[in-house]
């Protein structure tokens, strides 16, 4: 059976990396420990077995249905969400460390990407509601989110926008204390009706009437699909306009909606005026960590599958061996398939490494008992959100391409699941913020944080591991060094105005600076192992030695483009395409 | 009328652990192996939960063995098992000393209702709910079933299989048994021994997790009991089955009826 994720590695991450013990210490964790972690994933990871997994091939066949105005999902999502909200997965975001539900929902997410998905989503919702919303929003929503009776959702983009929140035309007028009436419509909006849940809260951009233009005159508001009302829900004038079909994440409906099409949709304002998008950024950030590790739950489990597929499969003979009475050897036998194996371990694993440091700088951002420990895991939290957004799904798609590759021609045929787990993937270098997207906010905003202070703070974090590895890591040093002087360099731009000059190779500056980080991620997993023998540790420094090895040499050439006075598509006209 | 249920958790080794018999042929390889709660008797407290949440009383679950057994009685208290009994015993022991140590905690605690998996995925001897019954005097009814599956809306509303009648004073048990099903009546208090089809056992949720951290865990020792543990039956040997030989061809159809007639003595 495909364990969807390694048991060994989490296993070694919670304990032996992650200091997992030490953040259940803080006060906001106390009564959890060993003895309550322990049972949790354990509970996760047989739902993700033996609920979500047998569900998955049904669920990516049939996708949702419109049927007289309402979306039907497959009835495997029923049996899906009943066991999600049955573990308390969306309270649980909220008690245990993210560092651990983190790690938990690649479970879930390897085992049924769209079911727990809506559940992320709506913890996402519950947590936007708790940290901005006024006791009277909190009241009406907050409960029932919670416990999975409700399901949120985040509805920002519009067909006319797209990525550009800037341009959101979403309207609110005011009809009472804290309430607006909403008209408009979203597209792409994951969740945004089901048949799962008897109500669905929408998180949905909107402009107050007379406010100014722009991401400053954005406000934030709850929108129910059925409003409370006396003792009951009466229907708010939420309407699906649309259903879209989609290349992966099919069990998930995404949607095109419109809101008060009878200008009778009623909004709870949620945040201050005209501070709707600095609230969203929390659910935004949050959902990015989320889309990480849905891409490196997707890319895990396609690659278990592609290792037991190539250690079963028997094909070929050894290089060399030219007599074909022979037996044939195992895919394993061979150097390449070898190649396209560990590859997919570096990726999958550095990507979930990644995502569990990522996750406790979240929790230490919030909880740390010392406020500059606070300050500097915020900065930390804030640079590492884009690369460990980007990294797994850019990487991840690679990955799960290898994993198809592994099994041959029948990785091309649809009675295989790699395929699914690649179309699955290629979303996640869209939704929540694409990759250019994520690029800009790297460069244009998060390394130049604090006037570079968060950058400073990575190098420190990276520094003592660099110094304590077996493993050649001058290549990395040298790198880490790089990315400084580049940073600084291309901030100088930026600062005398050439915001061009500046941002122009944003993409390889992100494709440089998750290789250094990666690198990073994958010296602290070899130093964690040191004076190890066993199969396990050797696993992690051949991987380990392969990322120094090949990816870290490409940082340097990847930074030189960064400054370069390489014009090539900055000065390409759409004529000469 | 509230019932009280004594309900067992096994500690053994996983079924994805890969098990390895020792070089000596006297026992597995210990190493790298997880543990588990026997999924029999999982199934069995599945359905004392069931029947509590129906009729009302509590559940009682017990484990033999080290102190690495409270990780199953934590499962089970997770599930929702009221409290636990711990009979505290390092070294080996066998079916008839486990018995014996469940005989004598039945004895303080009084349940109406045993419910014990048919047999532990381990060894696989299929005997302590027989002995426990006889040794109490009580009524069996083994490898307790249901014509509902799995799928069924029955399962789905978590209705317990096993009927409580309405005076309180018996069950209604449906058995597996070769090529059908059996129902039977037996009066309480009565052992039961569960199937794998009887239900689907719960997920531990994060509550039930939590909660269990503070329900108590009694304990218990085989020689305050007052029970031998000294095994009666020894383990001789142990093996691998033997591994599958790589087939022939066989150049005709006489060939093969010869070798059927002689090696195979098939025909």
């Amino acid at each position: 059976m495909n364990p969807l994720v390694s048991d060994a590695f989490v296993d070694f991450l919670v304990a032996d990396v992650l200091d997992v013990e030490g953040l259940c210490r803080l006060p906001k964790f106390e009564g959890h420990g060993k003895e309550t972690i322990g049972p949790w994933f354990a509970a996760c990871r047989r739902v993700a077995r033996e609920v979500l997994a047998p569900g998955y091939r049904a669920i990516d066949a049939e996708p949702p249905r419109l049927v007289d105005g309402r979306v039907r999902v497959h009835p495997k999502m029923h049996d899906a969400w009943r066991e999600l909200v049955g573990l308390d997965v969306i309270a649980a975001v909220h008690q245990l460390p993210l560092t651990v539900t983190t790690l938990s929902s690649a479970y879930l997410m390897a085992g049924n990407l769209s079911a727990y998905g809506l559940a992320g989503l709506t913890a996402g919702a519950a947590h936007l509601i708790e940290a901005f919303g006024s006791g009277a929003v909190r009241e009406l929503f907050l409960s029932q989110l919670r416990s999975g009776e409700w399901a949120g959702t985040m509805a920002l983009t519009e067909p006319q926008a797209g990525s550009s929140l800037a341009d959101v035309t979403t309207r609110a007028r005011p009809v009472a204390e804290g309430t607006f009436l909403i008209n408009g419509a979203k597209i792409f909006i994951s969740g945004g009706d089901q048949d799962l849940t008897q109500n669905v809260v929408h998180l949905v951009l909107a402009r107050i009437e007379g406010s100014p233009a722009g991401t400053k005159g954005i406000s934030l508001f709850a929108v129910p699909r059925r409003r409370p009302e006396g003792d009951g829900l009466v229907d708010n004038d939420v309407h699906v306009s649309g259903v879209i079909h989609k290349i992966g994440w099919r069990g998930l409906p995404s949607l095109a909606l419109s809101f008060g099409d009878e200008g009778d949709c009623h909004g709870w304002l949620v945040g201050m005026p005209n501070q709707g998008l600095r609230c969203m950024f929390q659910m935004m950030n949050e959902a990015r960590i989320m889309v990480g590790v849905n891409a490196a739950a997707t890319a895990s489990v396609a690659f278990h599958e592609s290792v037991a597929y190539a250690k079963d499969r028997k094909q070929g003979r050894a290089l060399g061996n030219a007599d074909a009475s022979s037996e044939q050897v195992p895919l394993t036998a061979h150097a390449d398939v070898r190649r396209m194996l560990l590859r997919q371990k570096a990726i999958v694993e550095g990507s979930l490494a990644l995502l569990g440091l990522t996750a406790r700088f979240a929790d230490l951002s919030v909880h740390a008992a010392d406020e500059a420990e606070r300050t500097r895991a915020k900065w930390l939290l804030d640079l590492l959100t884009p690369i460990a957004k980007t990294f797994p799904a850019e990487k991840g798609f690679e990955s799960n391409a290898l994993a198809l590759q592994v099994h041959g021609g029948y990785g091309y045929s649809s009675e295989y699941l790699p395929e699914a787990w690649l179309r699955d993937q290629k979303l996640n270098t869209i939704h929540e913020g694409t990759t250019s997207i994520q690029g800009l906010d790297l460069l244009g905003r998060k390394v130049v944080a604090g006037g570079g202070a968060a950058l400073l703070a990575l190098v420190d974090e990276m520094e003592p591991d660099l110094a304590k590895s077996a493993l050649d890591v001058s290549v990395l040093r040298a790198a880490v060094g790089q990315v400084s002087e580049v940073t600084a360099a291309l901030g100088a731009r930026g600062a005398e105005g050439d915001v061009e000059g500046m941002l122009g190779h944003s993409a390889d500056f992100m494709e440089a600076m998750s290789v250094v980080v990666v690198g990073w991620v994958w010296t602290k997993l070899s130093n964690a192992v040191a004076g190890r023998d066993d199969d396990f540790s050797k696993g992690l420094r051949t991987a380990a030695q392969y990322w120094l090895v090949t990816e870290v040499p490409r940082v340097d050439a990847l930074l030189k483009l960064c400054v370069s006075e390489d014009r090539s598509y900055l000065d390409l006209q759409p004529a000469w395409l | 009328m509230p019932l009280k249920i004594l309900v067992t958790a096994k500690r053994v080794e996983d079924y994805e652990s890969k098990i390895k018999v020792n070089p000596q042929g006297t026992g597995i390889v210990a190493e790298g192996l997880k543990y588990k709660i026997n999924p029999f008797d999982e199934i069995g407290v599945e359905e004392a939960l069931r029947l509590v949440a129906k009729h009302g009383g509590e559940v009682v679950v017990v484990s033999v063995g080290t102190k690495d057994v409270h990780e199953q009685l934590r499962h089970a208290l997770a599930m929702g098992a009221t409290r636990a009994v711990w009979v505290n015993h390092t070294g080996p022991m066998d079916q008839l000393g486990v018995a014996a140590c469940l005989q004598k905690i039945v004895e303080k605690e009084k349940p109406d209702l045993c419910i014990l998996g048919k047999q532990a995925i381990d060894d696989e001897q299929s005997q302590v709910g027989s002995y426990l019954s006889e040794w109490l005097g009580w009524s069996q009814a083994t490898f307790a079933s249901k014509e509902e599956s799995l799928e069924s809306d029955a399962e789905k509303s978590k209705t317990p299989a096993i009927k409580l009648a309405a005076d309180g004073k018996s069950i209604t048990v449906v058995r597996e048994v070769d090529g059908g099903l059996q129902t039977i009546e037996s009066p309480l208090p009565c052992v039961a021994t569960t199937e794998l089809r009887l239900n689907q056992p719960r997920y531990a949720s994060l509550p039930g997790i939590m909660k269990a951290k503070s329900k108590p865990i009694e304990e218990h020792t085989p020689a305050a009991l007052g029970v031998d543990m000294t095994p009666k039956l020894t383990v001789t040997r142990m093996a691998h089955p033997p591994a599958r030989k790589a087939g022939i061809k066989v150049p005709d159809v006489a060939a093969l009826v010869e070798k059927l007639k002689t090696e195979a003595k098939a025909i």
